[in-house]
């Protein structure tokens, strides 16, 4: 449920909605060992020693993620903004939340979202999903689910649901003290980390080894992604095509954020306000613009683009590092971001023929991974019922 | 003859062993070609060698195999080929017992064709100074390398970071520091 929220606001969030967390008792909470579906060639995720992986969990989690209980008029769930068919992300340039309140950036998708050793788009401090969970719910700039804090409300909505009397006692025990916020957000993430994508053309073609599993012109596309005048591979590394990557046997690896040269507005804001990257957290002047490279996997089906859905299409995000930075010529906006002072030394800009383009496109829609996006066991169990 | 080595990396990116900014690195923006097929392609052994020589990929499945294992993403990937320092020997570098005075003072300059370089010492190459079996590789577990990484890489499985295992590798060039 990695809906987007001011990042300004999250760290509050989280640190005030820490404090009324029940201890609720986790007494069938250590099932046995989980087993995942891993795609070829895919680590095993990192889990919280807290939260260990069960099959009942994830079905309580994935129960919980439809639900339109967990939004305070009743009107949206997680699934609203996270769409299993756009690879859980919404197909909005910003997302809207319950009460209409239009978010500042763009639903990021969860495809491998377990792998992912930072969460949002500009948040350093946010590392569990477990934690992010209750932003959306219990966020109020902007409201998003919109929830009343602590949550009493929600937990008493959901008591009486046959199916969650049924798994709160699967997963956590027969104790009525077993519907607590903590042991909700805890299956909440546990389905989530089992959104994996890792069964796309390009998964065949890499990890499985059949060449015709992508085209020519992918293959081409490979090439560029992969070269050194383009180096699209330097940001959005590793097999999540997002950078640094977090998983068992592997020590934590720090995330990295990039200022892409998207605006550059006079004076010391150069990004406009609230999405000033996590500027916004670490108020460093030099942090200012630079948010995580979300992940290129099903990519043709996430648009629009960039952190605050700027930009509409694949070409014209091409287009945007092939300047190496956006100029807006008018407007409340207008900049050259080619020369943000902030802007990574990795976006110099690069030329590529008609032909050229096409192919890295091609490269780009072999990442859509059609099971991830039908995958019955990541659909709305509501309306499987 | 086949040297069998198994060296694990702590962490080389699966997608991205030529990765990494370093200052002793310089990139030629180069597109032109790049998406061509080069199944005959060749590596030129150049510069402050006494018998510069250019080896095609078929000649050097032929040569000295040596296989590492690195980590990639939490699994264990073989790359097999030959060694650099058994490519330089070829050329005329000084290895062994040479491998004092100005040897020591000599780097090799891996280039691609991108235009992405990286430098190693020529003393980290040779096999007789160290133990650390840099190859050029033409397989991966058993397959040529992917389009994008061959079909002749460098991999450096002592590196922390894959910013020096040079992807499409087309030239190694030595160079002796000056006097």
């Amino acid at each position: 449920m990695t809906r987007l929220i001011a990042s300004f606001v999250v760290a509050l969030t989280i640190g005030s909605l820490a404090n009324f967390l029940d201890q609720g008792p986790r007494t069938r909470d250590q099932g046995p060992t989980f087993a995942w579906r891993l795609p070829l060639g895919f680590p095993t995720p990192r889990v919280p020693d807290d939260n260990p992986m069960t099959l009942e969990k994830v079905t309580l989690g994935r129960y919980l993620f439809y639900d339109t209980r967990l939004s305070g008029n009743g009107s949206q769930s997680c699934a609203t903004c996270h769409e299993q068919a756009r690879a859980f992300t919404d197909g909005r340039a910003k997302a809207v939340g319950s009460t209409g309140e239009q978010h500042p950036r763009s639903s990021m998708s969860l495809a491998n979202v377990a792998y992912s050793p930072v969460l949002t788009w500009a948040n350093p401090t946010i590392t569990r999903l477990e934690d992010q969970a209750l932003v959306p719910m219990f966020g109020d700039h902007p409201v998003e689910l919109g929830l009343a804090k602590p949550g009493d409300e929600l937990i008493r909505r959901l008591k009486p649901v046959p199916q969650y009397q049924r798994l709160f006692r699967e997963v956590y025990g027969d104790n009525a003290a077993s519907f607590t916020m903590e042991n909700l957000t805890r299956a909440l993430a546990a389905f989530e980390r089992t959104i994996i994508s890792g069964r796309s053309p390009y998964d065949r073609y890499h990890y499985g080894r059949q060449d015709d599993a992508i085209s020519p012109s992918a293959r081409r596309g490979e090439q560029l992604f992969f070269s050194a005048p383009l180096s699209c591979f330097r940001c959005h590394s590793g097999f999540t095509f997002s950078g640094a990557t977090d998983f068992e046997g592997r020590r934590v690896r720090e995330a990295e954020f990039h200022n892409t040269g998207l605006y550059n507005l006079a004076g010391p804001l150069t990004y406009p306000p609230p999405n000033t990257g996590i500027f916004d957290v670490t108020t460093k002047p030099e942090d200012m613009g630079k948010f995580k490279a979300p992940t290129l996997r099903n990519i043709a089906v996430t648009g629009p683009y960039m952190h605050d859905g700027s930009i509409a299409t694949l070409e014209e995000v091409v287009d945007h590092y092939a300047a190496g930075g956006r100029t807006i010529a008018d407007g409340p906006y207008r900049g050259v971001g080619h020369d943000n002072p902030n802007k990574s030394p990795l976006i110099q800009g690069f030329s590529l023929t008609s032909d050229q383009k096409s192919d890295l496109i091609a490269y780009l829609k072999t990442l859509t991974d059609e099971e991830l996006l039908h995958d019955p066991d990541l659909a709305n169990p509501w309306e499987a019922r | 003859m086949k040297a069998e080595t198994n060296v694990r990396t702590t962490a080389i990116d699966s997608v991205a062993l030529a990765v990494i900014v370093a200052s002793l690195i310089a990139v030629t923006p180069t597109l032109r070609g790049l998406e061509q097929s080069t199944p005959d392609a060749t590596l030129a052994i150049s510069g402050d060698v006494s018998s510069p020589l250019t080896v095609s990929a078929r000649e050097i499945k032929t040569m000295p195999r040596t296989t590492v294992t690195v980590s990639e993403e939490g699994r264990d990937v073989k790359y097999e080929g030959v060694l650099v320092g058994e490519l330089l020997k070829r050329a005329g570098a000084p290895t062994g017992r040479d491998m004092t005075g100005a040897a020591v003072a000599t780097y090799v300059v891996a280039s691609a064709k991108d235009g992405y370089r990286a430098v190693f010492s020529l003393a980290e190459l040779d096999p007789g100074f160290t133990s650390n079996d840099v190859i050029v590789a033409d397989t991966v577990d058993g397959k040529p390398l992917f389009d994008y990484q061959g079909p002749l890489r460098i991999v450096a499985p002592h590196d922390k970071r894959g910013a020096r295992s040079v992807r499409m590798l087309q030239k190694i060039e030595v160079v002796r520091l000056p006097k």
